[in-house]
């Protein structure tokens, strides 16, 4: 049972964190304002098929955990944080922040469902996606977490980004007129294990693509780099030490 | 009240601790004296849990442990008087005075450092050197320590809130309780300290109560601190 003035202080740090960055309040306001902006420009199914695909990024956004930074600014070196509660406290911290994006998401899927069962597009395989797209953004959460150990302040956020963006350039560049990744995607079938593995790459930067729920085993990699990501990120923060 | 044993400490190729040994005793102030570099605050970092030993170990008596930094930081976006009630539910019981009680405790505790506590609704982090360290002490006021260590307590204090500092060592001691300094400023640990640990690169090469430390000082023929700790860490 973690100690409650640890917990409070947690729990203070991470919430006055999320807040405090305009770069995360922003990107939570502007996303349910563009779903919205869809839904009303496009459908209600084209809208709920964004917030689906675009939630991960919310937790991608939210997750500048940056150790890092953190340890080197010298704010554990603080009689808050002696006899090793630097630790309990930095694995708290990004519990704390995914629980907040979580809470956060949760809320925007409920008014989405209302939104939808008003509308009449609301379906039940709504459930099973949200739990991916969650799925996905604890998957940021983790992968942000093991590189804010290396990377200060959001580096490792921006560095995610810029594997996506490469990613996608790649997909452009190599797309021809003959079926591609993304037709076996769609389809749910590869015809080769070359191409299963070239996908499971790009599932891997990209996790947003498990939300469609058609492609269960790129979601059970997903699962999976996600607890290894959760492992070694509790190994790093046992490790770690306050060298300021 | 902290008994070191042969601890050893390494950062890369850089050996930082190599035999460092010494036995506090409760209700005394200790000042740990060396050159830069010698490994003074590795020594006090293993001791609080920052640093893990390669080699040997370090024993607290149970009780409540307090630090202060030499640059003190503190955790972005908490005002002081949040950061305060923080240090008080980290070792409260409970039922441990209300908030009424807990503020007066504060203006008190400010007051005896010469701090102005209209700063409490500012971050810490907006703080001057000065007030930053003040408020590092404040903390430790808050938390009533049982141990105290403090790294370069006096860097970038102003000479009456340095009194301010050594008063509040001297009644830590006399109430019982037990402080650790590292400090440069050996006039001023010749004047509060009971014992001295002196290091030099990574060892312990004194570890003496005041009786021995005059003793010493007599057998070495030195004036004071300053000159017996020149004789020692010379070439």
């Amino acid at each position: 049972m973690p100690d409650p003035a640890l917990l409070a202080l947690t729990w203070r740090v991470s919430r006055r964190g999320l807040l405090a960055s305009p770069f995360v309040v922003a990107a939570g306001l502007a996303f349910p304002a563009f779903v919205v902006w869809t839904g009303f420009r496009e459908s209600y199914e084209t809208a709920a098929k964004l917030f689906f695909f675009a939630l991960p990024h919310l937790f991608l956004i939210g997750s500048q955990d940056a150790v890092r930074s953190e340890v080197e600014s010298g704010a554990l070196e603080s009689v808050l944080f002696i006899g090793g509660r630097f630790r309990g406290y930095l694995g708290l911290k990004s519990l704390f922040g995914a629980g907040l994006i979580a809470a956060y998401a949760a809320l925007l899927f409920g008014l989405l469902a209302a939104w939808g069962a008003a509308a009449g597009g609301l379906e039940p395989a709504f459930v099973a996606r949200f739990g991916l797209a969650l799925l996905a953004g604890l998957y940021y959460v983790a992968v942000a977490g093991v590189l804010s150990h290396v990377l200060r302040g959001a580096a490792g956020v921006l560095a995610l980004l810029l594997a996506q963006a490469a990613a996608v350039i790649v997909l452009i560049l190599t797309t021809t007129a003959r079926a591609g990744l993304l037709d076996y995607a769609a389809a749910g079938r590869f015809p080769a294990i070359g191409a299963a593995l070239r996908f499971g790459a790009l599932v891997a930067v990209l996790p947003n693509i498990v939300v469609a729920g058609r492609l269960p085993a790129f979601a059970a990699e997903i699962l999976a780099i996600f607890v290894l990501a959760v492992l070694l990120r509790g190994r790093l923060v046992r490790a770690l030490e306050i060298r300021k | 009240m902290i008994e070191a044993h042969k601890l050893a400490k390494r950062y890369g190729r850089v050996e930082a601790l190599q035999d460092v040994s010494f036995k506090i005793r409760k209700g005394t102030i200790t000042a740990m004296l060396g050159e830069n570099g010698a490994g003074k605050t590795t020594t006090l970092k293993i001791a609080l849990g920052f640093l893990r030993p390669d080699a040997g170990s370090v024993a607290i008596a149970p009780g409540r442990v307090g630090y202060v930094p030499d640059r003190p930081a503190f955790p972005a976006g908490l005002d002081g008087w949040t950061i305060l009630g923080l240090c008080r539910n980290r070792e409260r019981a409970g039922g441990e005075g209300n908030g009424r009680s807990f503020a007066a405790a504060v203006l008190g505790a400010s007051r005896s450092l010469l701090f102005d506590p209209g700063l409490l609704r500012r971050a810490p982090g907006a703080y001057s050197a000065g007030n930053a360290k003040k408020f590092a002490f404040l903390q430790n006021l808050v938390l009533a320590p049982d141990l105290l260590v403090a790294d370069e307590p006096y860097a970038a204090l102003d000479p009456p809130a340095v009194k301010c500092v050594r008063d509040i060592f001297c009644g830590l001691r006399d109430a019982g309780k037990t402080v650790l300094i590292s400090s440069h400023m050996l006039a001023e640990m010749e004047r509060i300290a009971d014992g001295f640990v002196v290091l030099r690169r990574g060892r312990t090469i004194v570890h003496a109560g005041l009786r021995e430390w005059r003793l010493l000082r007599a057998s070495r023929t030195g004036p004071d601190l300053e000159s017996v700790f020149l004789l020692l860490s010379g070439p």
